[in-house]
């Protein structure tokens, strides 16, 4: 399974790490960005940090273990983009436009002998915006996609939390299968659950409760990444789930049945597939025991 | 509803009839021909009783035991709140296959706690509410009763929630029969916590996952299963949203334990109406009602009560 949770510290572990980091002051974003860029580094990626002048000069001046920043920029290795050449400088902020930027980055990367392309995203510009952090929470979903996807992109994408509405925060670290947050800040509270894609199904982690179960249906039926040929959802990670969670679960196995599919949940819990033939759920959808651990 | 001049009372769809017996011979004699008689008439038979009565049963029946539905009710009624969710899936078995149903159920047996028999009582009458109130199939329903091993007073309630008794030629009206109104089911009393270290605190809307944390935790300390702590802990969050969503935006918690058992009871100023709550599996298109109705199918005793003063959900689990 792709790796999932709440992080500690975002040093660099796999090739489709995708974290969402919610930070309160820009000097320790500056050396979160550093050690993340530096795993990159060890591991042989391309690097790219996108953020606005005050976040590429901390890094500048705090690299920690990445070295000197002006060396890698002058190789070739890291790109320092402010963010309005990343994000707006193709008109509005599109998904879709987005896609192709970081894709044709992500080839050139591999294409020249890098084992992908690791960024670093400041993007609490486009989070405090109104008119963009809707498209914002579908972009994200769907580099999620795209990362989970083998494409051997991986980021890390950093928000600062007094200067983003909650609900905004709480919306996009949903989509991330990995999330930092501040001393003293609890992951439950700032985000229940995160929903995300691995391989070729679709993943719910951590508390569905009836208080978000609306917007985990929500989220489910208009997944971008969700194209027609997913159908499996892997469960393993949900910590808790009621009866509301559940339901929002089968409206989505009843979605997809309705695309022709035969939708599928794994990695349930003795207990969740209890409740899931209790509430009658298994004729939408069988629900698969978990592997016990070895 | 006796048809005067005749002599013959006319039977209601649904005949919930009760077999008082004393020892087994009575009981097997009472129940054989009451099975004997459904498999005659090609009917579908289910038994739902206890362990020991299941294993007499299908020795005296031999090779008719092969027509005959076996349940037992220290599983599917452990709680009697399962019991009339497991009776409609019986309904929907014998519909399938076109035939009348028969059931023989015992909710009340001798290795039940006091608090265990007051929700049997509950139940039967529950049972009338459910399969009596008029167009539901015709099928028949019938409870023994063990005198000898029953306190007196359960045995004489029998009387009272069943509208008929096993007579010599098949059911005869019960003259102690006293259908409850809804207010009445739902409007008995639970008996104060049998502990003096109850824990207990308010909570609000927002305070749901600490509730349930809270539970969960109060569970693990009270030497519960890992099994029977998660069941305990989704039972505590519906029951608490509960009573933020229709219980004025907040309750009350409280957990003791008693010999045997950990008590979590949720208390909030709503008021139920139908007495039949949880009871029945909700249709899977129907958004609400589920929560009601996991607690009971996950727990060992759920006691629901609700008055103009307000609702109480009492959840108790054997240790």
């Amino acid at each position: 399974m792709r790796c999932q949770g709440e992080v500690a510290e975002p040093v660099a572990v796999g090739p489709a790490d995708h974290v969402c980091w919610v930070y309160d002051d820009a000097e320790s974003l500056a050396d979160v960005a550093g050690s993340f860029l530096a795993g990159g580094l060890a591991r042989g990626e391309r690097l790219l940090y996108v953020g606005d002048d005050e976040g590429i000069d901390l890094l500048r001046r705090r690299p920690g273990p990445l070295g000197a920043v002006d060396d890698l920029v002058a190789d070739g290795t890291l790109t320092l983009l402010p963010l309005a050449g990343a994000y707006e400088g193709a008109g509005a902020f599109s998904p879709e436009r987005q896609l192709a930027f970081y894709d044709a980055a992500t080839r050139g990367a591999v294409d020249g002998g890098s084992r992908g392309l690791r960024v670093v995203a400041e993007l609490t510009g486009l989070a405090a915006d109104p008119d963009q952090r809707r498209e914002l929470v579908r972009w994200e979903h769907l580099a999620d996609g795209f990362m989970a996807g083998g494409s051997g992109m991986s980021a890390l994408c950093a928000y600062r939390r007094g200067a983003v509405d909650p609900d905004v925060l709480r919306d996009v670290a949903t989509v991330h299968p990995q999330l930092g947050v501040p001393d003293g800040v609890h992951a439950d509270e700032l985000a229940p659950f995160r929903v995300f894609v691995d391989g070729d199904r679709l993943a719910v982690a951590g508390s569905v409760d009836a208080f978000g179960a609306e917007r985990l249906r929500a989220l489910l039926t208009t997944s971008p990444a969700d194209g027609d040929a997913v159908a499996t959802l892997d469960v393993s990670g949900l910590t808790f789930f009621d009866a509301a969670g559940c339901r929002a679960l089968a409206a989505w196995a009843q979605d997809r049945a309705s695309c022709g599919r035969r939708p599928e949940l794994v990695g349930a819990t003795p207990l969740f597939a209890r409740v899931w033939r209790l509430l009658g759920y298994d004729r939408i959808a069988r629900a698969t025991l978990r592997r016990s651990p070895a | 509803m006796t048809a005067a001049g005749t002599g013959v009372a006319p039977l209601p769809a649904f005949v919930h009839e009760t077999l008082p017996y004393r020892g087994d011979d009575e009981f097997l004699t009472g129940v054989l021909g009451f099975v004997r008689e459904g498999l005659a008439r090609d009917e579908a038979v289910l038994l739902v009783e206890p362990t020991r009565r299941l294993a007499q049963l299908r020795a005296a029946l031999a090779e008719d035991a092969g027509r005959v539905e076996f349940l037992d009710m220290t599983d599917v009624g452990a709680n009697p709140g399962r019991i009339v969710a497991a009776w409609a899936a019986a309904l929907d078995r014998a519909a399938r296959t076109g035939r009348t149903l028969r059931g023989v159920g015992e909710p009340a047996h001798p290795d039940r706690s006091a608090a265990e028999l007051v929700e049997c009582e509950l139940h039967e009458h529950l049972l009338n509410a459910a399969f009596g109130a008029g167009g539901g199939p015709a099928w028949r329903l019938l409870c023994p009763y063990d005198v000898q091993g029953l306190p007196p007073a359960v045995s004489a309630r029998a009387l009272v929630t069943h509208p008929y008794r096993t007579g010599p030629d098949g059911p005869l009206p019960s003259p102690d029969h006293a259908p409850r109104t809804p207010a009445e089911l739902l409007g008995g009393a639970l008996p104060p916590p049998a502990s003096e270290g109850v824990l207990r605190g308010e909570f609000g809307s927002g305070d749901v996952p600490a509730v349930r944390r809270t539970v969960a935790s109060y569970a693990r300390t009270c030497g519960l299963t890992d099994e029977q702590v998660a069941a305990l802990e989704l039972s505590a969050s519906e029951l608490a949203t509960n009573s933020i969503r229709h219980g004025a935006g907040r309750g009350t918690l409280a957990m003791w334990t008693e010999p045997g058992a950990a008590v979590v009871e949720f208390s909030d100023a709503g008021r139920l109406t139908d007495p039949l709550v949880g009871r029945r599996p909700p249709p899977t298109r129907q958004v609400g009602g589920r929560g009601v109705y996991l607690v009971h199918q996950l727990c060992d005793l759920v006691q629901v009560r609700s008055t103009p003063r307000g609702t109480t959900v009492r959840v108790t689990t054997w240790r």
